[in-house]
Parts: C-alpha cells; sequence; structure tokens
C-alpha cells in the first residue's frame, strides 16, 4: 500500500524512513534533548548532577516564596527588581523570626544588584542597599521593557564573573498581584526563549518548553507536584506528544479556546514533551 | 464570608450568602460544609464522573444552559477567584473565556479584572476611575495579533502587531474616561482594581 493510501498522517519523518534518504529538506528525527529539573528547590544539590547549572536570582515585587532563602543560597548572582528590593528588605527577617532583622539584610541577603525604573522602592531601602556596596542600575528612562525584562538582559549580557555557559534565571514571585504583570512576565519567557528562565511562586513553578527541542522534565516528588499542566502560549499547537501524565498527549492539537492541558498529574519520575510549538510547563509545588 | 462581617453573627451571614448552586468534581468541598449548604437547599450538581472540564467550565455551562428563571438575554458571569493559587487553575480560567467567547465572563481578584475582547466586535470600555486603573494592559492570547488599534491609553496600538515573544501591551496606563479597541485577534482586556 502506498503511504498515500494510509489514513494516518505522513510526515516528512516517516516517508524518510521508508525511503531510506530525504526528497525534502532534511528534518532531524531526533531533536537535542533538554533536561530539566527543579535541583533548586532541594536544600542541596547533589554535586553529580548534570547538567551542571549555574543560578541567578531576580527578586520581583510581590510577596517572597517561603523557599527564597533556599534559592538565594543555590544562587551565583541576586538581583532585585526595583520593589522586589523592598520584599527582600521587609520580608526575609520575617522568614527568620528567630534572628536579628538587621543580621538577616545585611550579611545573609543583601543582593548584588537593583535594577529597574526604581517607581517601587522605597528611598530608606534604597539607601540601605547603597551603603552596603549593592550595584543600583537606574533604568528609569526605559518606558519599553519591564523591570523583569531588563534583569534578565542585565544577567545575560553583562554580570561579570558569572559562567554563562549553563545559566538558569530563577524569578522569585512572579505570580499574583497584578495580572498584566504576570502576562508580562511569561513574556519574557518567550521573548528569552534560549535562556533557561524558572518563574516561581509559592504555588507553582513554570518554564518554557522551546520548539527546538525534545523535553525531559525529571519530577522531584518530594517537592513538587502531582499537578501539572502544558500550555500553548501565544499561538496554536497542532501537534504536541508527552509520556508520564495520567493524561498524555499523542500528536495533539492544543489552542486556547479548545483543548489545553491543565489539571494534569504526572504519574512517575520522568515526563517527555515534543511540540511543534512553545509551550509552558507548569506543575505545582508542595507545601512542606 | 463571615470574616468580612466580623460584627455579625456567623451564623446569619452564611445564612445570608446562601449559595443557589454548588457545582464540580467535589473533590475539595469539606463534608460539613456541603452538609450545611446541602440542608439550607442549596442545589448540589456532582460532576465528579467529568474529568474532561475544569469546575468553571462546569458551572458556566450551568449557568448558559440550564438556570432557570435567568434572563440570559444579557447574561455577564463574574468569576471571584479566577486568579493566585495555582497557575494551571489559572490558565484553565483564562481558556474558559476563549471557549465561551460568546459570553461575557469577567475574570476578578483582589488585584485585577480580565475579560475577552472577541474580535468579532469593535469595543468601548467606560473606565471607572474611582474603582479601577490606571495600570491595564491588552493581552493576545492564544493566537498572535497582526493589527490591533486602540484610543484612550497613554501608549496606544495602531494597527500594532502583538504576540507573546514579541510585544504584548502591559503596565499601559487608561489616559481618560474611555478606551476603544479593535484588533483582528482576540484580546484580553486586564485593568487593575483600586484597593480602596
Amino acid at each position: 500500500m502506498l503511504p498515500s493510501q494510509r489514513k494516518r498522517k505522513i510526515t516528512i519523518s516517516s516517508l524518510s524512513f521508508l525511503f531510506g534518504f530525504s526528497f525534502f529538506p532534511r528534518r532531524p528525527l531526533a531533536m537535542d534533548l533538554m533536561h530539566h529539573s527543579s535541583t533548586f528547590l532541594l536544600p542541596t544539590i547533589p554535586s553529580d548532577h548534570r547538567p551542571s547549572l549555574t543560578y541567578a536570582l531576580v527578586v520581583l515585587n510581590q510577596n517572597l516564596p517561603r523557599f527564597t532563602p533556599l534559592l538565594w543560597k543555590h544562587a551565583q548572582l541576586r538581583l532585585c527588581a526595583d520593589g522586589g528590593a523592598n520584599r527582600v528588605y521587609d520580608e526575609m527577617p520575617r522568614l527568620f523570626p528567630q534572628e536579628d532583622a538587621s543580621d538577616v539584610r545585611r550579611s545573609r541577603y543583601k543582593p548584588d544588584v537593583i535594577k529597574g525604573d526604581m517607581d517601587s522602592i522605597r528611598t530608606e531601602v534604597l539607601d540601605f542597599y547603597t551603603s552596603l556596596g549593592t550595584e543600583i542600575i537606574d533604568k528609569s528612562h526605559d518606558q519599553d521593557t519591564t523591570d523583569l525584562h531588563k534583569c534578565v538582559t542585565y544577567i545575560r549580557d553583562f554580570a561579570p564573573d558569572l559562567d554563562k555557559s549553563n545559566l538558569c534565571i530563577l524569578v522569585a514571585g512572579a505570580l499574583g498581584g497584578r495580572f498584566d504583570h504576570e502576562m508580562g512576565n511569561l513574556n519574557v519567557l518567550c521573548r528569552f526563549s534560549s535562556l533557561r528562565i524558572v518563574l516561581l511562586s509559592d504555588d507553582s513553578l513554570i518554564h518554557l518548553l522551546p520548539r527546538t527541542h525534545h523535553h525531559e522534565i525529571h519530577i522531584l516528588s518530594s517537592i513538587e507536584g502531582p499537578h501539572c499542566g502544558l500550555m500553548p502560549i501565544g499561538m496554536p499547537s497542532s501537534s504536541s506528544t508527552t509520556t508520564g501524565l495520567q493524561w498524555d498527549l499523542n500528536e495533539t492539537e492544543m489552542r486556547f479556546g479548545g483543548l489545553i492541558s491543565t489539571s494534569n498529574i504526572v504519574t512517575g519520575e520522568k515526563v517527555t514533551v515534543r511540540s511543534d510549538s512553545d509551550l509552558l510547563w507548569t506543575i505545582s509545588i508542595k507545601k512542606l | 464570608m463571615p470574616r468580612l462581617f466580623p460584627q455579625e453573627d456567623a451564623s446569619d451571614v452564611r445564612r445570608r450568602y446562601k449559595p443557589d448552586v454548588i457545582k464540580g468534581d467535589m473533590d475539595s468541598i469539606r463534608t460539613e460544609v456541603l452538609d450545611f449548604y446541602t440542608t439550607l437547599g442549596t442545589e448540589i450538581i456532582d460532576k465528579s464522573h467529568d474529568q474532561d472540564t475544569t469546575d468553571l467550565h462546569k458551572c458556566v455551562t450551568y449557568i448558559r444552559d440550564f438556570a432557570p428563571d435567568l434572563d440570559k438575554s444579557n447574561l455577564c458571569i463574574l468569576v471571584a477567584g479566577a486568579l493566585g493559587g495555582r497557575f494551571d487553575h489559572e490558565m484553565g480560567n483564562l481558556n474558559v473565556l476563549c471557549r465561551f467567547s460568546s459570553l461575557r465572563i469577567v475574570l476578578l481578584s483582589d488585584d485585577s479584572l480580565i475579560h475577552l475582547l472577541p474580535r468579532t466586535h469593535h469595543h468601548e470600555i467606560h473606565i471607572l476611575s474611582s474603582i479601577e486603573g490606571p495600570h491595564c494592559g491588552l493581552i493576545p492570547i492564544g493566537m498572535p495579533s497582526s493589527s490591533s488599534t486602540t484610543t484612550g491609553l497613554q501608549w496606544d496600538l495602531n494597527e500594532t502587531e502583538m504576540r507573546f515573544g514579541g510585544l504584548i501591551s502591559t503596565s499601559n496606563i487608561v489616559t481618560g474616561e474611555k478606551v476603544t479597541v479593535q484588533s483582528d485577534s482576540d484580546l484580553l482586556w486586564t485593568i487593575s482594581i483600586k484597593k480602596l
């Protein structure tokens, strides 16, 4: 039976398999694999863990997630986006109620950089960190990009002494608050789709799964799950395929206005995803 | 509800705020709460067998298809508690706006209000500045928009292309009492709600 007589959808890769060579521009049958895991939520990252990532932390102007001290510990560079500095100043001491607030602020949780348009940071907070030596980068003239966008650009283009070959940017306080801010933060994931950026709140973690790769997501069930979702952000996806979910996708079409995968469940230690479109992956974070 | 009326008797408040219907897959409602409202006469619709749609979707379907004694010719569904919490729930709620694009549905949280501006219409949004704004945004959810045009915003769009990965309108500002929007694509409108 000729391929064209079959009912199933003919793809370029299956024709290549049948003929043993390609009439068509070659499309790789095996895309590069990209691994993901939430080891930054573990108290200690195993030294043999691969890939070995360099973490940078950006704190936004929302209630600090309760695990922010852990993110701070794993990060080699810590930035506050404008009013995120107010949050570190006010809320870090509250996460350590037994300790001296001044100590917590000065010695342990001093940001390396505060960047943004400076319309939210309180004057006394700005003065406090300036006197401690935090680098202040005032971008109030730039109204075209969000504070998070400015921080990501800084990390990618300017941060000295940071090994950027395997960079992962953690963003605390990315959800909640004003909805347009939240959408702006999601858009930063899409605009910097070649960077690993993870948006974090107390309840959820979100990152992009770019269409250029197959994805393996390693689930740390002590800290995350089981609720998860896959969303086609910005553009419909004609074909997505997964393994490891209670309701797996199988060359399934997804779009807003139709099917998107929410309230799904991870069934084991590994989820794989491939898609013709950039997808957002989200998983719930356990309250410990 | 009782906590919003701390001076009043909790039991009294609960009876004042008795839901007409409780619908969903019933995996979150506490037993004593379910019993309480059942005895008061609230209609309980258990859809635990249906795992294909979210609880909000089930409620919107109920309102659209089943609710008796409701004038549906000019219906607007208000959704409280639509944002925050699990991100996948939030996206599921946004998707309900998109799936029922011919219905007026408004998602509400303490900070923001969101509703769909379907591409089938030009839109006039009347701003009540005592209760909302000035921060607002327009988001091409689900598909890029090749052309959107607005009036009444600090950074108006003028046949502007919008898409995730490129430009979307966030941290915009309403400049007066009226905003107009037209687009070739469904857009989400969001505006901040003032803390009074």
